[in-house]
Parts: C-alpha cells; structure tokens; sequence
C-alpha cells in the first residue's frame, strides 16, 4: 500500500489548525477482478480500482465528510475545506452538538494472508470454474431445462490505512473471494423456480476448491428439480417448522443484527433503511425471545466474510452478544451513538469505500447452535416442513414483520423428511420467531451477504449463520 | 470542461493501437448532501471524486475496467498490468463493434446555475422542507438533500467525442408524529423551492393525517398507490426491460415477446432520457449513441427491451440508446398520467388502502415476476370514500404481471420521484389497482 503518510498526518493538522476538535482521515484501496458468464460463455472481464481519501471532521459539533480521489496535495485539502465549511454551512440547523465516546483507539497493522495470493488467481482460473460449473449443471437436470446459468466471479483486496487527531493508526490488507450463480429451471407445465447462490469470505484463490461450488450447486439442483416436478403446496394448518440454518443467518441479520445498530435506534437511518422496535430503555431488560434465542456478532472470526480487527474510527473489535437467551442485550456502536448511550463502542463502524463515511454496520451474525443433531431436531415431529433455502425476502423498517419464502423445501412425516414442498412462505414478527424456537441443532453454517445500509448506499461484505432451528406450531402460507 | 475531454482523448490515443475498440468514459462530480434525523444535521457529506471507466475490445474479447483514479499515467499502467488477459480470455457472447459516431443533438436546460450557489450553504433547501413539514404538524423529520454538479465525457477510438453537464437536486423527508409517519421525495435538475416545500409539506401531511389504527386482515384489497410505490416498482419493471436481464434470468420480459399485451392499457411507461428537467438526463449512452424516448410498455403492450450494441446484435435487433457497456439500464422513468384528481382517485377507490411508501421489494421468482414488498409510513385504510387509519406495514405480495393488469384509473398529476428506493428518477402519478393481495403475519 503506496500512500503519502506526511500528507495524511498535514491533512489532520490542517484540520486542527482550522477549529476540528476530531479530525480522521482514511486511505482507502479497494481493487480486484472480476468475470461474468452466461451458460458458460463469457460475457466480459472486469477490473475495478477505487482508490482515495475519506476525511471527516467534527467542528464545533457538527459532523463534516469529504472523498476525494484527487490525492495530490491540493486535492486533500480541498476536500478538508469541503469538508469543514459545508459542515459550517449547515451548523444554523443543528440543535445538539454531536460528540464522540472517548476511547483507547488502536496502533496497529494486520492483514489477512491466504494460502493462495489474490494476485496469482488468473481471469482463466475464474472462467473455467464457470464452465465446469454449467457443464456439470446441465448434466444434472433430467426432466427440466436449465435456460440459464449466470456465473459471476470476484477478487477483492480492500487496503486502508485509518489515522485520527487521537492518535489512531491502523493499516489493514484484507483480500477476499465472491462467486454466485444465478440459476432458472424451466418445466414446461410446471413452469420456472429460480435459485441465486452465493460463496463469499475473506482469504484467497484455496477459497475456489474449499468451497467445492459445483459439488455444492450440482446437488442442490438435483434437489430443485424435485421441488419444480413434485413440490406440493404446504399443510394449511400450523405445524411445527424447521428454519434451516441459511434462513436462520438471514433471520438474525435482519432482526436482530439491524434492529440492535445503534444509529437505527436513535433514528439516524430513518428516511433509507428505518428504525427499530428497540428502544434504548430496552437494552438489559427486554425478552424478545426464550433461552434459546442468543445472537451473536463477531468480526474477529477468521476467514469470515465480515472480518476485521479494528473499526474504521480505529477501535479494536470484539465479539458482541446481541440477544442473550431471549433478552435485548447489546447494540452495535460507534463513537458517536456510544456517547448517546454513555458507553463505549463495540468497533461497529465500516464504510463501504473510500468514498463512504463510516457507519454502523454487521459483520458476522449468528444464532447460538445447540447440541443436537439434525435427526434428533426432528425426531419427534409427526407432520412438519423443513425449509432449507429461500429466493424472496423482507423485514419492515423497523424490523419486526419478516417475510421468507421458501425454495428447496420438505415435509416432515413422523420425523423424516418426505416429500418436496413449493414456494412455502414463512410471515412472522421478531418476538413470534424468538419466542417460538423450540430446539436448535449443532450445525453451526455460515452464509455470505453484502449488506446494504447509508445514503449513499454502502454495501459491505458479512456472513451471517445458524443452526437448523424448530419452531412450533406456525401457520405457513403460500404464494397467491 | 475541456481538460477531462482532453484526458479521455489522451488514454484513446495512448491505447488506440493496441486494441480495435477503445472507449472512455469520465464522470466528474461535485456534490454535497446533509442527512438529517431528528430534525438536525447527522453529517454534511462531500464527494469530489472523478471516475475513469475503460473500455477495450480485441479479437471480440471484451475488457471493461473501472478506475476512481483521476489521473492517466495510473490508468494507463493499470491497463499496461492487465492487458495480457484480453490476449488469454475468450470470445464475449455478448460482443459488437463500438457504432460510429452519429450527430448528437445535447439536450439543452439540465444544468442550474442555482444549484451551484446554493451548494455553498445547503442548510436553507434544507430548512425549507424542514419548516414545511413541521408546519404540518410534524413532530420530527430526518431526510436528505443533495446538491451536485456533474460532468459526462465519452470519447471513443471511432471518433466519438462529447461531454454533456446536469445538475442535481434530490430531496426528500420523512416526517413523524407519535407513532405515525409520512414520507415524500423529489428529483430534478433544477432547484425548485417550491416542489421542495412540497416534500415537506406532504410528508408532514402524511405524517398526520390520521391518529387511528386500523386493523387489517389478510386477504384481496383495492389499493391506491403512491408516486413513490409506482416509482419503487416501476424502477423493477425497467431492470427488467433491460436485455441483458433478459439474457441473464433476471426478468418476467423472458416469458412476453414485443406485441404481447401484459398490463391494463391504463399503463404506459417510457424511458426518458431527453427530459431536461429528470436528473438522469442524458443525450448520449455510453458507447456514443443518440438517446431518445421510448415506450417500455405503452397501452399495456410490451414495446421495448432497452439495448446497447452488444445485446442488441445478439438478438438481432439495434440499439435503444441504453448502453451500459454491458447492461442496458433505463435513464429516466415517465408514466402516461390518468384523468382524475387525487381525492377522485380516493373515491373510485371507495373501500380499500392507500400505501403512500414502501420499501424492500424483493422477488421469488424474477422470470414469473413473483415478489413482495413492505408499505411503511402511512397505510391508510378508506372506507365509502374516507380515511379511517392507519393499517401499519402490510405487505404487498403478488406479480407484476397480476399487478399490471390489474390497474384501472391514475391521477392526472405526476411526482417526479427520486429518493432511496427509487434510484431511477420517475414521473409517476398515483395508481389505483383492483384486488391486490396484502399480507401480514399471524403472529
């Protein structure tokens, strides 16, 4: 990472110099390469570099952000200028001062250094995996067709260098991997089922072969062939329902990783993303769920799709327990909702790119597993439906009303999965999910996810996981 | 701006040889946005950022590369690090020699020199629709508004050379009071005090217009939705009129060809790029063909896929002015408006709900068009003609193509929208439509 630090260190003194009482400046170096196939022809190579200076400012409480690629010396302090005089502008409209928790920021430079080098994966290593992908696709389906098969693949290597007028100092080389299929199946009389599949984590080309994407994407769609021929609609009646784990990873990111971001709660995001139904009196008191609803929220997993160790305001991350065994426990915080609260932060604030401020955001979200297995988990259920994946999905914006419709799906008869169930849709409020869970089984999976959140809207890379979780007594409804 | 013509022309030149097509395409921009919540500025944010995309074609291999670096020595010993993978790639299926140049005529008003001034102290916008909303009765409001200045260059190894200037506004604002809200939104080219007031102002008007709750079951609902509702799904329609959507499954277009009837003729949608006043305006796409308006759906029938040269060869057809080297995109979003006034509307209506905003559409099913997506702020439950309360968020669960068919009356005003979940900018009006299912959980 070739960047001026003289020059970062001039931008915040001249921050200083004019008034900031805070003053962050954020080398960022997001680049990579990436191709896209339509059944397992190319359709064209990509490469993207983004590379530039976020600074932002707190003066006279207001909050001021500038980007600039413009790196020379000029273009950073016209960005400052920016920066401090149109938070100035709009200091008339301000009715509390924005202040930031005090903390010991962190001195520090890591990076994450995989088997295989981002820089020895080769546009051809992406391109043949898409075309054993489609070959071996197309010799899965029997009775259906398979139109078409969308095949994308990504190198990211995001590089930045955070320093504060604190005193913060963190240089960070995180590389990562992205490939996702997008996949219809058509059947003449019973029409399409569509699937999008996704790999994502942090590390490097060895990801291509853990993963085993064909293995993984072939069988699913020998499964999916099933549901398209034989899947029947869900029983009308409630019955007990086993959410499978990526479901499971969707569920707790979206009620209860958004609901318990701190900015949500104070209402910063309410005209893009919304609010909460948490209200800080909530936090330490409220049972949202029964014992077994723990959730858990980690950057620091390794290899996880989420991972860093220090924050973009240079706070040193730690695993936060969101719900703890059904009650509101910890929001995810920044400086700045950390002073609201008379807290300290918890390392949530990401941005996107150099171009974004930092904002509270995810990383890895998952429900704590339990100890059974999945055969246990179901045992003892005589009519049920197991839905392992879903395509549509929807959270209300305070995130309490949730929507999942499933893909691949089972019944469950006399505690064995039978057969295939079509489009069954799992509508349901936070506190009717966490309250709900019956027993959870040890299969911990994560699942990857760009998370969308902020104006201008930042997508940042997650995971988000679980175990295959049982809930009781549901009433599914289906498609109209 | 001459200069950035001038870096577009350097880069064609520098890589001309090596390539048969080179094109450039540098979108400068100044902009400014204060975001509020609590009535207050959260941050006043910044961007002067300049963007160099690249295109190159060899031997029908097709590279595109994406830079947000504004200087061409780094272009240039970027491409010099990756330009032996256009030697090692394959064919693209979706490969078509970059056009020749054609006469462009530049639409002329996209550019406010009031924009520009009001840039350096956006806090009065902002306080305008502030002030309109709480006047309303608002207790308290968070929103954006955003200010830029933007420039557009393509320059193209076939000769083509143009830049085209816009300004920007967008605006919008949501208003709360006690536990109800309201939200409205605005995109133009043009400062306009008073359409931002109106942001403001029906915001706030939402926000207040009930202090009931309603209850709602499950079931078929006559609706009325808001610019901002059309606008949100009208924006899906579009992504799915692209041809590359098309091609890569993404779009209930796969299953209707150009002629096919799918929606009430009430319904008519056209991609307006030469409107000088809707914020994506644009005279040229990106490989240097002249825009011009087209109906994507007009009277109900399936008109256009939108194009660019590489899909419109593959299906043998010409370019619509859309590219996107590789995905053809709409620019901006107009609808046909009806004939009646919005309280009339209210009326044909009758018994049913209004969804004034939504969010979150997300589809089961994009080649069958199956979705669902979540009303938020104000839901109003009407009974012989009157608002009786607010239903909360419901869910609207259905298909385009049920959900097209089944509109039957429009206002004759239209909102040019542009907020969040509406990021291409449509002049919609309200829409009335029969028998849409609604949602909610049982528990």
């Amino acid at each position: 990472m070739g960047f001026d630090e003289d020059l970062l260190r001039e931008l915040i003194d001249a921050g200083v110099a004019v008034g900031a009482s805070y003053v962050e400046v954020r080398y960022q170096n997001d680049h990579g390469i990436s191709v896209s196939m339509r059944n397992g022809r190319l359709i064209g190579v990509g490469s993207v570099r983004e590379e530039g200076v976020g600074v932002r400012v707190l003066i006279n409480g207001s909050l001021g952000f500038a980007a600039t690629n413009d790196l020379s010396r000029d273009g950073l302090m016209n960005a400052l200028e920016k920066a401090v005089s149109r938070a100035r502008a709009t200091a008339s409209l301000r009715r509390n001062a924005i202040t930031f928790a005090e903390e010991r920021v962190g001195r520090a430079s890591y990076e994450v250094v995989p088997k295989s080098r981002l820089e020895d994966i080769h546009v051809e290593d992406l391109t043949s995996l898409g075309k054993e992908a489609y070959g071996e696709l197309l010799k899965t389906v029997s009775q259906v067709k398979l139109p078409v098969c969308v095949f994308s693949a990504e190198t990211h290597m995001q590089e930045k260098l955070i320093m504060t007028s604190e005193g913060a100092y963190v240089r960070s080389r995180i590389p990562r991997i992205y490939v996702s299929l997008n996949l219809v199946l058509l059947h003449q009389q019973r029409g399409t089922l569509q699937r999008m599949k996704e790999f994502a984590s942090s590390g490097g080309g060895e990801l291509l072969k853990e993963w085993k994407p064909v293995d993984v994407v072939s069988e699913e769609v020998k499964n999916l062939e099933v549901v398209l021929l034989k899947g029947v609609e869900p029983p009308k009646d409630p019955v007990d329902v086993v959410v499978g784990s990526e479901i499971i990873g969707l569920l707790v990111h979206e009620s209860a990783g958004h609901p318990m971001e701190a900015d949500r709660i104070l209402g910063r995001e309410a005209a893009q993303a919304g609010e909460s139904y948490v209200k800080p009196e909530m936090i330490g008191k409220y049972r949202i769920g029964n014992e077994l609803a723990t959730v858990i929220e980690d950057p620091t997993i390794p290899g996880s799709n989420g991972f860093y160790l220090y924050d973009d305001e240079g706070v040193p991350a730690r695993p936060r327990y969101l719900y703890k065994e059904g009650i509101i426990n910890e929001a995810l915080h920044n400086r700045h909702t950390a002073s609201i609260f008379g807290v300290k932060s918890n390392a949530a604030a990401r941005a996107m790119n150099y171009a974004s401020e930092p904002i509270i955001r995810m990383s890895n979200t998952y429900l704590k597993p339990g100890n059974m297995s999945f055969e246990e988990l179901i045992d003892d259920i005589g009519l049920g439906v197991f839905i392992k994946s879903y395509m549509e999905w929807n959270i209300d914006d305070i995130r309490w009303n949730q929507r999942y419709v499933g893909l691949e799906a089972y019944l469950i008869r006399n505690g064995e999965l039978a057969e295939p169930v079509r489009n069954p849709v799992l509508e349901i409020t936070t506190q009717g999910f966490y309250s709900n869970i019956v027993a959870v089984d040890k299969e911990l999976k994560f699942y990857p996810g760009t998370c969308g959140k902020g104006e201008p809207s930042q997508g940042v890379p997650v995971w988000f996981g679980g175990p295959d979780v049982r809930i009781s007594k549901i009433r599914l409804g289906v498609i109209a | 701006m001459t200069g950035t013509i001038e870096l577009g022309r350097e880069v064609v030149n520098k890589l001309r040889a090596s390539y048969d097509d080179v094109a450039v395409l540098i979108k400068t921009r100044d902009r400014v946005m204060v975001k509020l919540w609590n009535t207050e500025p959260s941050v006043t944010q910044s961007w002067i950022t300049t963007e160099v995309s690249l295109l190159l074609t060899k031997s029908k291999r097709v590279l595109i590369l994406e830079f947000s670096v504004g200087r061409p020595e780094e272009i240039l010993k970027a491409v010099e690090k990756i330009s032996s993978v256009v030697e090692r790639v394959e064919e693209s299926e979706l490969y078509a020699p970059l056009p020749e140049p054609q006469e462009v005529k530049l639409v002329e008003g996209s550019f406010d020199a009031k924009v520009i001034d009001a840039m350096r102290d956006p806090g009065k916008l902002t306080r305008l629709m502030i002030d309109a909303a709480l006047s309303e009765g608002a207790e308290r409001v968070a929103g954006t508004l955003t200010l830029s200045n933007d420039e557009r260059v393509l320059v193209t190894s076939k000769g083509f050379e143009n830049s085209e200037r816009r300004t920007l506004v967008e605006a919008y604002l949501r208003a709360f009071k006690k536990e109800f809200s309201g939200q409205w939104a605005h995109g133009s080219t043009h400062v306009n005090e008073k359409e931002i007031e109106e942001v403001g102002r029906k915001a706030g008007l939402y926000a207040s217009i009930t202090s009931n709750k309603a209850d709602l079951q499950p079931g078929k609902y006559d609706v009325v939705l808001s610019p901002l509702v059309v606008g949100n799904l009208m924006n899906y329609v579009s992504f799915m009129s692209s041809a590359l959507a098309v091609l890569m499954g993404y779009s209930m277009f796969m299953k209707f060809r150009p002629g096919d009837k799918i929606a009430s003729e009430k319904l008519t949608l056209v991609d307006t790029p030469r409107d000088p006043t809707l914020p994506n305006v644009a005279s040229f796409d990106d490989e240097g063909v002249p825009t011009y308006d087209k109906p994507i759906i007009e009277d109900g029938v399936f008109h256009n896929l939108l194009h660019n040269s590489g899909t419109a060869t593959k299906l043998g057809v010409k370019s619509t002015g859309n590219a996107g080297w590789v995905m053809p995109n709409p620019w901006n979003l107009r609808m046909k408006p009806g004939e009646l006034r919005e309280e009339e509307l209210v009326s044909e209506l009758r018994n049913g709900v209004i969804i004034t905003n939504n969010w979150y559409t997300r589809l089961q099913n994009y080649v069958e068009g199956t979705f669902s997506t979540v009303a938020r702020d104000a839901a109003l439950l009407v009974k012989n003609g009157e608002v009786v309360g607010n239903v909360g968020r419901v869910r609207i669960a259905t298909s385009f193509p049920q959900l097209l068919n089944n509109i039957e009356e429009m206002t004759r005003q239209t909102y040019d929208i542009m907020w969040w979940e509406v990021r291409t900018p449509t002049r919609a009006p309200y829409v009335l439509a029969r028998n849409v299912n609604l949602t909610k959980p049982y528990i």
